[in-house]
């Protein structure tokens, strides 16, 4: 085996990873704080993707600087979502509340094809193709940028959460439902801006991978199954799962290449899961319930 | 009705409604012509397409539906389907998702609404099922484009094809590369082929393996690299093609990876002699062309293509230009020569009937369409025997829509020149 093709599979897998864990921070967090799965998820990440498409094809605004805006356009979109509909199915069973959210995701993702059509558009941007070497390990700069931002992002929401006052009503709200609303706390509007901001940080990492891959409206629903496998993988509602989680799903998808056909990537990632499900249900980071 | 009434001048409700409603259609008689409705109207014949209006393949699926509509618009407005009174066609719409068993429902949802012929469906694997299905169902199916060979074997009866088979497209893919590398006398050593797993992309790069092996074309295929239907990062199979260090790249792929591909290809520095595809869609649509730009240049193609010097396909190019501000390409073009062939067929059968319809087929000999290749006609097994392919390179031009030339066979030709060895990606 070629050490080489290895060093530079792996560096690849983290640097995916790394916007794979970003994309599950957002389910984890509406996961976390509502105990719902967003199954629009991916489709909301598209819409970002878009936004953040025309926004560089009509102002020649890069990705990269209309990350704040796009993300602020698909935060409306969460906060809409949760106050309209997911706050009055919170207390539906859960084989219930999968189908307005699939419904969602289906609509938005129409919804897409009827605006902007099929085509796979993929804008060369400034740092679509620069690159750099080590040695001869390629290093992806955009791909680079996608990774480091998507780390300043998760640590940014971490300290949201743990220092500013809404992100500790939003932790009191995960925590028990019921003392939060006791103590005073508007859950409605905590779970709104909840849901708002995992569609927030889905919607960076849309911005991000905009450089590095074509968008069409059909490609969310992987997304979705991609974050949804690696919130397993680190632990329903737990954030630093997501990231590690991402990060293995990453390296685990990419390494795979060298001793499995290509084909079988899928193979990998959903054996995983089926593993994680059978030794460890509650993900690597996930206390005991 | 009270004359009393009417004498002076007033009119209850129950008047007026009588009044208005004899008025009304009096009026609708002298509008629309009674005698007209008396006669009985040609019915219409309805046809069903089903292609892959959404998922991974859509941008395909949409353009071919609209071939197909393009088609059947034009022959209703030359006055539908003469030895049949003038009857109009109607394009009954089912959507594969990209998916075999569901284009299989889609189609059977059409024949129960009463399509009396299919086409469609891009999909080779869409196109096993639709077929079998239409068999049992005796209901003719005219594929417009799906190229895999097993298609119209077991002696399928209904089952017939505009487009070339996988055989026809591999010995144009060897034969165009043995007459560019004779050409220019540079020969690669080795190869990769890099394919998507769906069945289209199995079959075809399977057999362009065991082509090259028997073709005497002293290059070596020393890996293939295999990938899913819709895949979003081609990074580790880009890897491990430069692992390989190719001369020469044989990409069968599908629209998106084309640009995912050639990207990395440059990014990782992946040094070839240049990208050669023995015939599939990702590296000629305009998007690509467009967001590729200077990287998507010296790409060959071998590929079944427009024939953009016949008046038929500069007539609909103009209609599809006008519709829907995009040029005709290759995969609506078959759409519409497809639909072409069925009104052809209706014409000389002058029936609906499935048995009249098969032996009209067999006489096919349809020379007014769009695309490169003889006139249509279809052997024992339904394939047609006109199909041909040609080889195509994207070339620098000022206008996008003209990168894209023919420059094989001559007499289809735009370019005379063909550029082999490339430049490498990140010199251009």
């Amino acid at each position: 085996m070629d050490s080489n093709l290895a060093v530079q599979l792996t560096i690849q897998g983290i640097l995916l990873g790394g916007i794979y864990g970003l994309i599950a921070l957002g389910l984890s967090l509406i996961f976390g704080v509502m105990g719902v799965i967003n199954f629009a998820h991916g489709q909301m990440m598209v819409m970002a993707m878009y936004v953040s498409y025309w926004i560089f094809v009509l102002f020649g605004i890069d990705p990269y600087l209309s990350l704040v805006i796009v993300a602020a356009v698909i935060f409306v979109l969460g906060y809409v979502v949760q106050s309209s509909l997911v706050n009055r199915i919170l207390d539906y069973p859960e084989a219930i509340q999968v189908l307005p959210l699939v419904s969602l995701g289906l609509i938005l993702e129409n919804f897409a094809l009827l605006l902007w059509g099929p085509d796979h558009r993929s804008p060369q941007t400034a740092l679509s193709l620069k690159t750099f070497w080590i040695g001869s390990v390629m290093i992806d700069v955009s791909r680079l940028i996608a990774f480091v931002l998507a780390i300043v992002i998760t640590i940014l929401i971490f300290g949201f959460l743990k220092k500013s006052n809404i992100g500790k009503c939003i932790r009191a709200a995960a925590d028990n439902r019921t003392g939060a609303i006791l103590v005073g706390i508007n859950v409605d509007r905590i779970n709104n801006t909840s849901f708002a901001l995992g569609a927030a940080t889905t919607a960076a990492a849309g911005v991000l991978l905009l450089p590095l891959m074509p968008v069409s409206p059909h490609i969310g629903h992987d997304f979705t199954l991609t974050a949804f496998i690696v919130v397993i993988l680190g632990g329903m509602g737990n954030l630093l799962g997501a990231l590690v989680g991402g990060l293995i799903l990453g390296v685990a998808e990419s390494t795979s290449t060298l001793f499995l056909p290509a084909t079988l990537k899928q193979v990998v990632s959903f054996s995983i899961l089926i593993i994680i499900m059978l030794f460890r249900p509650q993900g690597l980071f996930g206390g005991k319930k | 009705m009270s004359a009393k009434r009417l004498s002076i001048g007033g009119m209850d409700r129950r008047t007026f409604l009588k009044v208005s409603g004899v008025a009304s259609l009096g009026m609708a008689a002298t509008t629309f012509g009674v005698p007209k409705l008396l006669r009985a109207a040609p019915p219409t014949i309805k046809i069903g397409s089903v292609q892959p209006a959404t998922g991974p393949l859509a941008v395909i699926g949409v353009g071919q539906r609209r071939g197909n509509q393009l088609a059947v618009d034009y022959i209703n407005s030359m006055g539908g389907i003469k030895s049949m009174d003038g009857a109009k066609l109607e394009l009954l719409l089912g959507d594969s998702e990209s998916k075999p068993e569901i284009g299989r429902s889609e189609a059977d949802r059409l024949i129960k609404g009463g399509a009396v012929v299919m086409t469609g469906p891009f999909q080779s694997g869409v196109a096993l099922a639709i077929s079998t299905l239409c068999e049992q169902r005796q209901v003719p199916f005219m594929m417009d484009v799906a190229a895999l060979d097993k298609i119209t074997d077991k002696g399928k009866k209904y089952t017939f094809r505009v487009f070339i088979t996988v055989t026809g497209l591999l010995n144009g893919g060897i034969k165009y590369l043995k007459m560019v590398t004779e050409m220019k006398g540079v020969m690669p050593k080795r190869a990769v082929v890099a394919n998507t797993a769906d069945a289209f992309g199995k079959g075809m790069s399977g057999g362009f393996v065991k082509f090259m092996e028997k073709s005497g074309l002293p290059i070596e295929i020393v890996d293939r690299v295999q990938y899913p239907l819709g895949i979003h990062d081609l990074s580790a199979e880009v890897a491990r093609i430069k692992a390989a260090k190719p001369d020469i790249l044989f990409p069968v792929s599908r629209p998106g990876d084309g640009i995912i591909l050639t990207r990395e290809l440059y990014k990782q520095r992946v040094e070839l002699m240049g990208i050669y595809g023995p015939g599939s869609p990702g590296w000629y649509e305009p998007d690509v062309i467009k967001d590729l730009d200077k990287l998507i240049y010296y790409v060959m193609i071998n590929v079944p293509w427009i024939n953009p010097k016949s008046p038929v396909y500069q007539q609909a190019n103009a209609a599809f230009q006008k519709a829907y501000n995009r040029y005709l390409d290759t995969n609506s073009a078959y759409a519409y020569a497809g639909v072409q062939v069925i009104a052809d067929i209706l014409e000389r059968a002058g029936s609906t009937d499935p048995e009249k319809i098969l032996v009209a087929a067999r006489q096919t000999n349809f020379k007014n369409h769009p695309v490169v290749g003889g006139p249509i006609t279809f052997d024992e097994k339904g394939d047609n025997t006109g199909a041909l392919t040609a080889l195509i390179q994207v070339q620098p031009d000022d206008d996008l829509l003209k990168r894209v030339k023919i420059v094989v066979p001559k007499e289809f030709a735009q370019s005379d020149k063909i550029i082999f060895p490339a430049p490498q990606l990140w010199e251009r």
